[in-house]
C-alpha cells in the first residue's frame, strides 16, 4: 500500500503515482551521500593544509582510499586558485568543497526525507530535481576549469562529478514518476522555504569553518622569509617572465622541477600576477652544473637551462619571448625530459636542438655554461636556500608555506608593502 | 515517527555530522599551526654557497689568500687588479716542491697551457683549453694562472716571459667572455724559472698540446685552474 503523503505542500488532490518514485528518491539520497563523502574527504584534505605543512591527500575514486604525498592531479587541483573563494582575504580561502559538502548534505536530507516517507509531491520532486542541478552545474564548470585551465584532473573531484550526475539523473526520474495533479498549476509556494533550508546548510558549515579555522596571519608570512642582499643583475642572467606589472619580483626556478611548474600555473592563474614585473633566475637542481647539490634531483635541468639562456641571447640583444617559449615547452614536457636525461643527456641536448634549431651552436658552448654558472652564483651572492621555486617580491622572500594555498593572501600583502627604498621597509 | 520527527532527525544527522567534522579538522589544523610556530626550528634547507673542497688545505688556502690579496681580489676588485710581480717564495712561504705538491689534488680541475720557447702567444688549442677551463667554474671563487718559463735564457727574461704568458691568458679571457667578475676572480702568479719548476709528471695532466713533453716543455706554460676554496 502506498502511504498517504505528509508533504510540505499539502496537495489536496494528490493521487498515488502510477509508478513508485521511492527507489529513485533512495538513489538520490545515496548518490548525495556519496557526493558528501567525496566532498568531506576533499574538505578534510584542504583544511589540514591550513597548518602550512605538507600532508598526503586522498586521490582515489573510492572515498577514503588512495592517500598520496607526492604530486598528483588532486594536489594540483587543490592548490589551484579555483579550489577556494576569498583567497586574498583568508589564508587558503574558503574551500569550494565545503560548500559542496553542505549542498550534498542538504540533498541527502531532502531526498532522505522523501524516501523515508516513501513518496513525494510534485512540488517536492521538482524542487529536488532543481536542487540536484546545482552540483551538476558546478561539476560541469569545475570539470572544464580542471581540464582547460589547470590541466589536471582529480579523482576525488571526478567522484563528486559522478555523484552529482547520478543524483541529478535519479531526481529527474523521480520527478517524472510524480504526476502533476490534474487541473492544478504547479505549486511553488514552498520553494523559498526549502531553498532557505539549503542556504542555511551552506551558511552553517561556512560559519563553523570560519569560527574554527586557523588564523590567516601566522606572524611571519607578511614580512616574508628573508631578503635579497643583491637583487641587481650585473651579469644579465635574469629572464623577463612578465613585464606588464609594476612591482619588481624575482622567481628562482628550475625548468624541470614539478613544483616550479605547479607554482607557475598557480601564479599565472592568479589575478595578482598582473601586478608583478617578474624576472626569473635559473637554478637547476642538477649536479652536472650545480655544485650545491650532490645528485641530479632533476636530471637534464642544466641542459634545459642552457637552452633557455641560449634562447634569451647571450649578447646585448635579448629575445625574452623565445626564452619564455622554451621554458614553457620544458614545463609541458618535464617528465619525459627528465627521463630522457637520466638515460642519455646527449640525446636530450640533440632533442633540444631539433625542437629549437636557433639555439644550435650555443647549447653546450662555453659562453652559455659560463652564463649558467653566473645564474647559480647569483643565488650564492644572495645566500638563498637551495630549493625551487622561490618568489621574491620587493626583495622579500615569500615563505615556502605561503606559495600554494596561501599564495593570493600573502602576495596581496607583499604587494601592498612598500619597496626597499621606502621608510616602511627600512624600519 | 511523524514527519517532523523524521525531519529533525535527518537535519541533525546531515547537518551536525559535517559541522562537527569541519570543526574538528579546522581546530586540529589550528593546533598544529600553533605547535609548528612555537617549535619553529632553523630551516634544514642548505643555503647556496661557493665550493670548499676537501683539497683546500690550510696551506693552499694561505696561498690563495695571499695571491688574492696581492692581486686586489679580496678588496672586491673595485680599484682594478693590483696584481704586481711578486716575490713568489714570499707569497708561498714554501719550498718549490711543497708549493707544487699543494696543487696536486687539483689534477682533475687544472689545465696546463703550453707555449713555444721564448713566446707568449696562445695557439688555437691553448685558446680552446682556456675557454673550457674558464667555463668550468662551478662553485669556485678564484681562477689561478700560475705561469712559468723554462730555465733556458736569463732569469730576467724568463720573469718577463712568465708574466706575459699569464697576461696573455687574462687578455684572452677578457676579450672572449666580457665577464665583469673577471677582475675579482682571476689571480696571477708568475714564477719565472726560479721557483717551483714543474716536474715531468705534470706532462700527464690536461695539456693544450698532445706532443711529447719534456721538463722544459712543461715549464713553458701557464697552469690554470679554478680553486674550489672558500677563503
Amino acid at each position: 500500500m502506498t502511504p498517504e503523503p505528509e508533504s510540505d505542500d499539502d496537495d489536496q488532490d494528490w493521487k498515488p503515482p502510477a509508478k513508485p518514485a521511492r527507489p529513485f528518491l533512495i538513489a538520490v539520497a545515496a548518490a548525495s551521500f556519496v557526493g558528501a563523502a567525496f566532498a568531506a574527504e576533499s574538505t578534510s584534505d584542504f583544511i589540514q593544509h591550513l597548518d602550512r605543512q605538507v600532508h598526503s591527500i586522498h586521490c582515489s575514486f573510492i572515498p577514503g582510499a588512495g592517500q598520496e604525498l607526492g604530486d598528483s592531479g588532486c594536489r594540483t587541483v587543490m592548490m589551484s586558485p579555483y579550489s577556494s573563494f576569498f583567497r586574498e582575504s583568508l589564508w587558503g580561502g574558503l574551500p569550494v568543497s565545503l560548500w559542496a559538502l553542505a549542498v550534498f548534505a542538504f540533498l541527502t536530507y531532502r531526498a532522505g526525507l522523501l524516501a523515508w516517507r516513501g513518496s513525494a509531491s510534485r512540488a517536492e520532486a521538482t524542487f529536488l530535481f532543481a536542487a540536484t542541478g546545482l552540483p551538476l552545474g558546478m561539476s560541469v564548470i569545475y570539470g572544464y576549469l580542471a581540464v582547460a585551465q589547470i590541466g589536471a584532473t582529480c579523482k576525488v573531484c571526478v567522484g563528486i562529478y559522478g555523484a552529482s550526475a547520478v543524483a541529478f539523473g535519479a531526481a529527474f526520474l523521480a520527478q517524472r514518476r510524480v504526476p502533476q495533479p490534474v487541473g492544478q498549476a504547479p505549486d511553488r509556494s514552498k520553494f523559498p522555504l526549502w531553498f532557505a533550508e539549503g542556504v542555511a546548510f551552506v551558511a552553517a558549515l561556512t560559519v563553523v569553518f570560519l569560527l574554527f579555522k586557523p588564523p590567516s596571519s601566522s606572524g611571519k608570512g607578511n614580512d616574508g622569509c628573508g631578503t635579497l642582499v643583491r637583487a641587481d643583475d650585473p651579469s644579465a642572467i635574469m629572464l623577463e617572465l612578465s613585464d606588464h606589472g609594476r612591482v619588481p619580483a624575482i622567481e628562482v626556478l628550475d625548468p624541470l622541477c614539478p613544483s616550479c611548474r605547479a607554482f607557475d600555473t598557480r601564479l599565472g592563474a592568479s589575478a595578482l600576477s598582473d601586478e608583478l614585473a617578474l624576472k626569473g633566475v635559473l637554478f637547476p637542481l642538477d649536479s652536472s652544473c650545480n655544485w650545491m647539490v650532490t645528485e641530479a634531483l632533476h636530471p637534464g635541468a642544466c641542459a634545459v637551462s642552457e637552452a633557455i639562456l641560449c634562447a634569451s641571447g647571450l649578447g646585448p640583444t635579448r629575445d625574452m619571448a623565445f626564452a619564455r617559449k622554451v621554458l614553457h615547452w620544458a614545463f609541458l614536457h618535464q617528465d619525459e625530459l627528465r627521463s630522457q636525461a637520466k638515460e642519455d643527456e646527449k640525446a636530450l641536448r640533440q632533442r633540444l636542438e631539433r625542437e629549437f634549431p636557433d639555439i644550435k651552436g650555443c647549447l653546450g658552448g662555453y659562453p652559455v655554461k659560463n652564463k649558467l654558472t653566473k645564474s647559480l652564483r647569483w643565488a650564492v651572492s644572495n645566500a638563498v636556500p637551495v630549493l625551487t621555486p622561490q618568489l621574491f617580491v620587493h626583495d622579500r622572500r615569500m615563505c615556502d608555506e605561503d606559495t600554494d594555498l596561501g599564495l593570493e593572501y600573502t602576495l596581496r600583502r607583499m604587494l601592498s608593502r612598500k619597496g626597499p627604498d621606502s621608510k616602511e621597509a627600512s624600519r | 515517527m511523524n514527519e517532523s520527527a523524521r525531519r529533525t532527525a535527518l537535519v541533525l544527522v546531515t547537518l551536525l555530522v559535517p559541522a562537527a567534522l569541519v570543526a574538528s579538522w579546522a581546530s586540529s589544523a589550528g593546533r598544529r599551526l600553533r605547535a609548528g610556530a612555537s617549535s619553529a626550528a632553523a630551516s634544514s634547507v642548505a643555503v647556496a654557497s661557493v665550493s670548499d673542497d676537501a683539497f683546500c688545505t690550510p696551506q693552499l688556502k694561505a696561498v690563495v689568500r695571499r695571491v688574492a690579496g696581492a692581486c686586489g681580489l679580496l678588496q672586491g676588485g673595485g680599484a682594478g687588479r693590483g696584481c704586481q710581480p711578486m716575490e713568489a717564495k714570499k707569497v708561498a712561504s714554501l719550498t718549490g716542491g711543497d708549493f707544487n705538491a699543494m696543487f696536486r689534488p687539483l689534477a682533475k680541475r687544472a689545465h696546463i697551457i703550453q707555449f713555444d720557447a721564448d713566446k707568449t702567444d696562445l695557439d688555437a688549442d691553448a685558446l680552446a683549453l682556456v675557454d673550457k677551463a674558464w667555463a668550468d667554474q662551478r662553485g669556485a671563487s678564484f681562477f689561478f694562472v700560475v705561469s712559468r718559463a723554462s730555465t733556458d735564457g736569463s732569469e730576467e727574461r724568463n720573469e718577463v716571459l712568465s708574466r706575459d704568458r699569464a697576461k696573455a691568458v687574462v687578455a684572452h679571457l677578457t676579450e672572449r667572455f666580457h665577464d665583469p667578475d673577471l677582475e675579482k676572480q682571476v689571480g696571477l702568479l708568475w714564477l719565472g724559472d726560479q721557483f717551483a719548476q714543474l716536474g715531468d709528471e705534470f706532462c700527464g695532466w690536461s695539456r693544450s698540446r698532445t706532443a711529447e713533453c719534456t721538463g722544459k716543455d712543461i715549464n713553458r706554460s701557464a697552469f690554470i685552474a679554478w680553486i674550489d676554496c672558500a677563503i
